[in-house]
């Protein structure tokens, strides 16, 4: 404790040095008076005591400064001083501060903005009680893809032999109509087993969570999320037992969640919407009528034992699995996979944002060795001043105390600044982000983010304070103080050196900020280019979801969209309409569906091949460009009386019948209880529905009103702008029936920029950190090349007086920037090799060290460098040689 | 070598400062009085000297010190002996008499 001690005094001693001082004053003199009166009662005369006090003390000033320096007070007071001359100091150069400080605030901002990012998905603890031991339990399918839903039979199988696990829960996530008081609308609803609340450790504000009870009631439980019961409900206090509408059957509120719960994995998620309710999902007994036993549509997540490690409860679940793949064919070459929660919701985003953090970082580093250059520069011109304060006995480490307290100052200045630019930032980042980094909504300036900030900033500070104060003080005194021993020496030369290692540096830096964001920005535009099967240009969707209650019977449902359709077709502007029950890109449900085929053999049911199933009509391939390769599509006729027919995709056709020709081939797809043959009458082009870089995967297509979907999505190929179109188009539709909801209007442009919004993400704010980092370096060469120009004007004016034309001048000047930038290229280039590789995740269609991004970079760096050197190479050759010479 | 002698003296001013401490809570002037008694009037401890020494000792924490009156109703710095300071003070009387005994060996043999 004697250290905390020791920082009281001094800290007391810094916070008043006149009360120190006192005290100390106020003892001597009560000492000097005590000797006084002792001497009184010696007998001598008073005048004669106090003189004999006096003389017996010594120095009465010597003693309390020198007890004043043991009391600390002398440190903090130095540093007082360097403050207060550094203040001035920084405020009488206005100018360098200026840029000084905003270098820092744009390199210590931008850091702090991705590094809240970073703390608050990667970092920040989970919002569910012990999240470290949450995980997701998924099955692998036998083509490897990964996160798969699985069915009720294999979760009630987890569920019963998982040792591993405490509890596990069950959900599902669908869109429901939400009718009764004001307008109705589309609500996120979670269907969840009710361990789902004891595994993410979830309590209500008001009321209860779901009990299994629930669902056998009259009318089903029903808990609310905190922001549904706001927005929908003005958080109504008594809401407990109130009923609602969920299309068209009746539920009770039992609970409300608190504000900050929510449980939303985007994967799988048929929604892509955070959940608003959560209702039971129903799991009656197994048996012969319960159809749905086998269908994978579930997502399972499950809370760990105590000590149990990720990796025995995935063996444990693969070992259950092999069971399973033993029982029932059904399950044949599945595995299962226990992904950890942060995993499961960050995992994707976590190299993306290592890469950012990266990045961001070594702008840091540029703007650094930019201040860095500029002290150096300054360093040169306040030699004669740290001479000055050597030559009249200043130590070396008081003046490099001092001259790191004046950097101290800038980088506190400049993170003050950077503070807000990360502010601003965070917002506009959260303002891009895309959709589906659900959590990024939380993202601010907390105490972590503010230590980080400080961190950063002391770190800086001695990286770029650092050297140039002991580059300072390592000055010859005797041509410091010389007039005019200005650059010519052997100090200016090796400061010159080291600033030329500084711009080395920032151009290597800049070269491999570059490099990453040009790789993302080609690999960006490979994305752009995929074919995505359809034409995106001029094409509105939007969803129509009917209520059950209202549209009781299927022929209802049929009519409904085919009167809606006619009625869109006759639309002026309207070029063709169509319906789907799935959007291409809508986000996978990786739900996929058994089939056999007419003359081989018939495995168990379960047990065959499966495929992907999209419901549609004729003119929803046309709509959407989807190319008929063979065959032909549905027939009105087809659509009206469900012929059993079926068009079926490219890469169906290539992985079912290799060898054979499929059309006039019959299929029975089991996608209700009593699945009829259907034949095979046309192919068409494969479409990505799922994932834009995998490879299409096969799919059926049945006719519209074969299968009745409750919500169906219209697509509409417009003659001019698809935008303008959807104010007319919910007209015709509240015209069928006023009660009906529209949801999700969007043109397919703009489905697919948020599919890709993830990638445009990353390359906008990599190129953006290159910019900024290309401009820094920039500022970093001009203003090396400058004040080399500034330096050597004798020189040159020499030069020119005797005869050297301009251009050679300008030459001479370019060419050792041109040198440095090349090294700096060079350098840069083999860090950017190197680090590229990190990023080759991130990357599609492009290699990592594509040649051609790097040619194109190194030429771009070169250019801007070029530039950089030119303008002080101008001003040099403008140098008048007599007044260089008088300068003398 | 004139480094080495003032950490000695040092050292055995610390000591002494502590020791005369030891009886009881006293001011700067006490200290310097009660050295003197106690030395039999050998020991002249100069006071340029005790109050860094004081403040130095204070600061690792063996002192403490606080404002009082004296005995004749005078406002002073009183100072009294921390427990560190006790253990101090015997820790350096066990090395002083090590060193006195040692150089008291050393000058019987020869």
């Amino acid at each position: 404790m004697r250290w905390l001690r020791v920082f009281w005094t001094r800290l007391r001693a810094l916070a008043g040095r006149e009360s120190v001082i006192d005290d100390i004053d106020e003892e001597l003199r009560l000492h000097v008076e005590m000797e006084t009166e002792q001497n009184l009662a010696r007998g001598m005369s008073p005048a004669e005591a106090r003189r004999a006090a006096r003389l017996s003390f010594g120095n009465f000033d010597s003693i309390r400064d020198t007890a004043y320096t043991v009391r600390g007070g002398g440190l903090m007071e130095t540093f007082l001083q360097d403050v207060r001359y550094g203040v001035r100091v920084l405020a009488k150069n206005k100018g360098f501060t200026a840029v000084a400080v905003l270098t820092l605030a744009l390199g210590i901002g931008a850091n702090t903005a991705i590094f809240s990012v970073v703390n608050d998905l990667l970092l920040r603890p989970l919002p569910y009680t012990d999240a470290e031991r949450v995980v997701m339990l998924w099955e692998v399918t036998p083509s490897g893809r990964h996160m798969n839903t699985t069915s009720r039979a294999n979760f009630r199988e987890w569920r019963a032999q998982g040792g591993s696990f405490e509890s596990v829960a069950a959900f599902s996530d669908q869109r429901l109509n939400l009718t009764g008081a004001g307008e109705p609308e589309e609500v996120s609803v979670q269907l969840a087993t009710p361990d789902l609340f004891k595994v993410l450790g979830a309590q209500p504000i008001l009321g209860r969570v779901l009990v299994e009870d629930d669902i056998k009631r009259d009318s089903a439980g029903v808990v609310l999320s905190n922001a549904f019961w706001k927005r929908r409900f003005g958080g109504d206090p008594n809401m407990v037992g109130k009923p609602i509408t969920l299309n068209g059957t009746p539920f009770n509120v039992v609970g409300v969640m608190p504000p900050g719960f929510q449980w939303f994995i985007s994967q799988r998620s048929g929604t892509g919407k955070p959940p608003e309710v959560w209702m039971m999902l129903p799991m009656p007994p197994p048996g012969p009528d319960s159809p749905n036993e086998r269908g994978r549509f579930l997502s399972v997540v499950g809370k760990l034992k105590p000590g149990v490690t990720y990796e025995q409860a995935e063996a444990e679940l693969k070992t259950i699995h092999q069971r399973l793949a033993q029982d029932s064919t059904y399950n044949k070459n599945y595995t299962a996979e226990v992904i950890p929660l942060r995993e499961q919701l960050v995992g994707n985003v976590r190299p993306a944002l290592w890469v950012l953090l990266g990045a961001v970082g070594l702008v840091l580093l540029i703007a650094c060795a930019n201040v860095a250059n500029l002290l150096l520069s300054r360093v040169a011109a306040r030699e004669k001043e740290i001479a000055l304060r050597t030559a009249l006995g200043a130590r070396r480490m008081r003046v490099v105390r001092q001259l790191l307290t004046e950097s101290l100052l800038l980088s506190l200045l400049g993170s003050a600044l950077g503070s807000l630019v990360a502010w601003w930032g965070i917002g506009a980042l959260v303002a891009i982000s895309p959709r589906d980094l659900v959590n990024l909504q939380n993202v601010g300036i907390n105490t972590t983010v503010l230590a980080w900030t400080l961190g950063v900033t002391l770190l800086t500070t001695i990286l770029f304070g650092l050297v140039p104060a002991f580059e300072a003080t390592r000055l010859n005194l005797n041509d410091a103080l010389k007039e005019g021993g200005k650059g010519s020496d052997a100090q200016g030369s090796r400061s010159r050196r080291l600033r030329g290692v500084l711009v080395v540096g920032e151009v290597a830096l800049a070269l491999m900020l570059l490099a990453g964001a040009g790789l993302l920005v080609k690999s960006f535009s490979q994305l752009r280019k995929i074919d995505t099967g359809f034409e995106t240009e001029n094409v509105l969707t939007m969803v129509l979801r009917l209520p059950a209650s209202k549209y009781k019977e299927d022929p209802q449902y049929v009519a409904f969209f085919r009167q809606a359709l006619e009625r869109i077709r006759a639309t002026p502007g309207v070029r063709s309409a169509g319906v789907v029950n799935y959007l291409p890109l809508y986000g996978g449900l990786g739900s996929a569906t058994g089939f056999n085929v007419e003359g081989r053999p018939e495995p168990p049911r379960g047990t065959g091949p499966s495929t992907n199933v999209r419901v549609a009509d004729a003119d929803y391939f046309k709509t959407m460009g989807i190319r008929l390769l063979r065959g032909r599509l549905f027939t009105d006729a087809e659509d009206a009386e469900a012929r059993h027919v079926t068009v079926v995709s490219e890469a169906f056709a290539r992985r079912f019948f290799p060898d054979e020709d499929p059309i006039g081939k019959r299929i029975k797809v089991f996608m209700d209880d009593k699945p009829s043959w259907m034949e095979i009458v046309g192919i068409v082009g494969d479409v990505r529905y799922d994932n834009l870089t995998a490879e299409a995967e096969p799919f059926v297509y049945e006719p519209h009103p074969e299968l009745v979907y409750d919500a169906m999505t219209l697509v509409i190929r417009t003659a001019g702008d698809p935008a303008e179109m959807a104010p007319t188009v919910r007209r015709e539709i509240s015209e069928i029936d006023p009660e009906q909801p529209v949801s999700d209007i969007r043109t397919m442009t703009q489905v697919m920029g948020e599919r890709v919004a993830r990638a445009r993400f990353n390359t906008l704010l990599l190129a953006i950190f290159a910019g900024l980092a290309t401009v820094l370096a920039a500022v970093g060469i001009f203003g090396v090349m400058n004040y080399s120009v500034q330096l050597r004007t004798r020189e040159i004016g020499l030069r020119m007086a005797l005869g050297a034309q301009p251009h050679r001048v300008l030459m001479l000047v370019l060419r050792q920037g041109l040198l440095l930038t090349l090294i700096g290229i060079g350098v840069g280039l083999a860090g950017a090799l190197a680090l590229s590789r990190v990023m080759s995740g991130l990357l599609y269609g492009v290699g990592a060290s594509d040649p051609l991004t790097f040619a194109a970079i190194v030429v771009l760096l070169a250019f801007v460098a070029l530039i950089a050197c030119y303008i002080p190479a101008r001003r040099a050759t403008r140098v008048d040689p007599l007044v260089a010479l008088k300068y003398e | 070598m004139t480094q080495k002698k003032a950490d000695l003296l040092q050292g055995t001013l610390d000591m002494l400062i502590l020791k005369a401490l030891s009886l009881g809570a006293l001011h700067g002037y006490g200290i310097i009085q009660r050295i003197r008694q106690t030395s039999g009037e050998m020991l002249n401890v100069e006071q340029g000297s005790l109050y860094p020494a004081l403040y130095r000792i204070e600061q690792k924490g063996w002192l403490s010190s606080e404002w009082d009156t004296n005995e004749t109703g005078r406002r002073a710095k009183f100072y009294s002996l921390t427990r560190a300071g006790r253990r101090q003070l015997e820790e350096e009387e066990a090395s002083w008499d090590r060193l006195v005994l040692a150089i008291t060996k050393v000058r019987q043999a020869t």
